[in-house]
């Protein structure tokens, strides 16, 4: 029993990163209708920003953090204006290509920047707590509070204020938005930032218990792509869903069936869930 | 049209602005060393990955020949009469066994190099295929005893393979904590193998594998589900490893979750690099694996690690030591057979190169070459005990 809710715990750590991470991907998803190959290396270079910060100029956890969400942001929207936007009248192959370019543009960037060795950010929580027979970190636990207010915030957002409202007009019906007066390029630089900005917070948090490196994008938005398939391509709440079951299903499926299976059992899942609801478990556009 | 202007500059700018933020990372390979002219010249060649992901650890091995060249060459060496001093010349293959065997060719062809150099067991391999038509010694570093195995004449393994590792770190780690090993590999080739060989090992000594999983470093984001599962079996001793920094998050994330048994810790992860990540030995206390070269306590150990640090402003890592050494070894093994062409000739006096190393090259203390080429050496591992490492005999 202790161990299930040990794993439990687990899960639900990797799972908020999961979910994070395929937040934004879901949500530039629904601008540009393509999967975003480069979000991954936003996710790396937000962690990289971060890293920069406290260890080479001393700054703070938190405003590290901070200014690794408006450089990242910033950065995704230049992504946009200056590769996506300019291709927005071209077949989504061309999309494609561009994202895939970026990605590689990116990693080979932050290897001639920062080098390519494992880099070891500190955490100012690197405390354990023992609760009942469970063992978490403080680093862990503020992943997951944190990814879950910022999730609240997100669907605030969307859901209660006009430019949340437009976001998801115009994931919804990009033609129809404009038509009834949204400002197209507006709501997709807000897009871009936000997604920008969550690749971001999740490297960060997730950083101090892993590792920094070059590579380190690969080893979430694979795990992402699956999430947003689960949940509905373009779906807020299939993401977040997505982000814990993927997360659940590894930690409950590497104790009870096999670590050597765990992947396997993310896929198995992902067939079934396309197979019952081949949409995905949220429709398209959906919250 | 204005639009696409300024979009243009926009671009220009943020490569000025980003190309300013590169620091000296990306640093390219030194192509020839010129020896002073007029003298006779040994060209010594070296083909290792000096740009990519594996740039770091190319850098380092490279960083020893280095070293050594540079000090041979102030005095120089004399054979059959004659004063030599020595080339290198190092050609990057960016970890591509393809484009080893290109840069060995070249280096053969075009330099006459009688020895090349290289650091990874697929470039080795790829060399093995046409060393001995051609006649040039491969200077082989990677503890894959297949290498050996395979009965090459002209392929020296400077490290040692890892089956001798399996004894010590068996008996160190079931002495101290107990017979409970968990095991968890990395999966690669490399992990797999040594898995496979410390199990046996492990269990013919009297112990129990109670768990087993393999850790895949490419796709893993937080190693404690495994670590959970690993200790629901109460296990005394872990079997980690990989590249040294993940391999210590392992380590700290295992202490995170209670464990106070001991730590094998395979041959590619060095405990010094390790300690970069945990800050302190403190929680690998009961690791055992091979002695950090500035632990180490050989002859020449001291003097070494005093110069490197001094020339490269970093510790000297194994591979850096490796290399320096088996420079001289080479040079003395010229000496003691007369000749600086001839491969097969030069091969059959590394024995005699061995014994007349001075006392205080000596980096590591290598007895003899076994007949398959690789090197036997006097091997000293190191257990972090009381927060530091201590060297821990061999025998």
């Amino acid at each position: 029993m202790d161990i299930f809710i040990q794993q439990l715990f687990n899960g639900l750590t990797i799972g908020s990163v999961y979910s994070l991470v395929a937040l934004g991907l879901t949500l530039v998803y629904g601008i540009l209708h393509i999967p975003n190959f480069a979000h991954g290396a936003l996710y790396m270079l937000g962690g990289y920003v971060t890293l920069t910060m406290m260890v080479y100029l001393g700054v703070n956890y938190w405003i590290s953090i901070l200014i690794s969400i408006i450089t990242i942001g910033i950065l995704s929207v230049l992504m946009d204006r200056l590769v996506f936007h300019p291709l927005r009248k071209s077949t989504p192959i061309q999309h494609k290509v561009a994202a895939i370019g970026m990605l590689l543009f990116l990693e080979a960037l932050a290897q001639l920047i920062w080098g390519a060795d494992y880099r070891q950010m500190p955490t100012p929580y690197g405390q354990v707590i023992q609760f009942a027979d469970v063992t978490l970190t403080v680093q862990r636990l503020i992943i997951v509070v944190a990814a879950i207010a910022v999730m609240i915030l997100l669907y605030l957002f969307l859901k209660k204020t006009f430019m949340g409202a437009s976001i998801l007009a115009m994931a919804q019906n990009r033609e129809g938005a404009s038509l009834v007066g949204i400002n197209t390029n507006k709501v997709a630089v807000i897009t871009f930032f936000i997604a920008g900005t969550l690749a971001a917070i999740g490297a960060s948090l997730t950083s101090p218990i892993n590792l920094v490196f070059p590579g380190m994008g690969h080893l979430v938005i694979l795990k992402a792509f699956v999430i947003i398939i689960i949940g509905g391509m373009g779906s807020i709440p299939g993401a977040i869903l997505g982000g814990y079951i993927l997360g659940f299903s590894e930690s409950i499926g590497a104790t009870y069936i096999s670590s050597d299976y765990k992947d396997i059992i993310a896929f198995v899942l992902l067939i079934v869930i396309l197979s019952i609801k081949p949409q995905g478990i949220f429709a398209k556009g959906g919250v | 049209m204005k639009g696409k202007i300024i979009r243009m500059l926009l671009v220009g700018f943020i490569i000025v602005f980003l190309s300013a933020c590169i620091d000296s990372a990306g640093k390219t390979s030194n192509d020839k060393e010129e020896a002073t002219g007029g003298e006779n010249v040994v060209n010594i060649g070296y083909s290792g990955p000096l740009s990519g992901a594996a740039a770091y650890y190319g850098e380092n091995t490279l960083n020893g020949l280095e070293m050594a060249v540079e000090e041979i060459n102030e005095q120089g060496f004399e054979v059959d009469g004659k004063t030599y001093k020595l080339n290198l010349i190092a050609y990057d293959d960016k970890y591509l066994p393809n484009e080893t065997a290109a840069n060995a060719r070249r280096l053969v062809q075009e330099d006459d190099t009688p020895v090349v150099f290289t650091p990874h067991s697929g470039g080795i391999a790829a060399l093995q295929v046409f060393n001995e038509q051609e006649n040039f010694l491969i200077g082989a570093y990677s503890s894959e005893p297949a290498i050996t195995e395979a009965g090459n004449e002209l392929t020296v393994r400077i490290p040692p393979s890892y089956d001798g590792y399996l004894e010590p770190f068996t008996n160190y780690a079931m002495e101290n904590f107990g017979n409970k090993l968990a095991a968890l590999p990395p999966v690669t080739q490399y992990g797999k193998d040594w898995a496979e060989a410390i199990k046996p090992y492990w269990e013919k000594a009297g112990g129990e594998v109670v768990h087993e999983s393999a850790i895949d470093f490419s796709k893993d984001t937080d190693f404690f589900t495994f670590l959970t599962n690993a200790l629901e079996s109460n296990p005394d001793v872990l079997f980690i490893g990989g590249p040294s920094e993940p391999t210590a998050k392992v380590a700290q994330q295992a202490r995170d979750l209670g464990f106070e048994g001991g730590f094998i810790v395979m041959d590619q992860a060095k405990l010094d690099e390790m300690k970069n990540v945990t800050g302190s030995y403190e929680p690998l206390e009961g690791s055992i694996g091979t002695i950090p070269l500035i632990n180490a306590n050989y002859p020449g150990t001291e003097e070494f690690v005093k110069k490197y640090q001094e020339k490269y402003n970093k510790d000297p890592g194994s591979e850096a030591g490796f290399h320096y050494l088996s420079m001289y070894i080479f040079v003395e093994a010229m000496k003691a057979a007369g000749n600086v062409e001839d491969a097969t000739v030069i091969r059959e006096h590394i024995q005699d190169g061995l014994e007349s190393l001075p006392e205080e090259k000596k980096v590591y203390e290598i007895e003899k070459i076994d007949e398959n080429g690789g090197f036997e050496i006097n091997t000293q591992y190191g257990a972090v005990e009381g927060g530091k490492v201590v060297p821990v005999s061999g025998d």
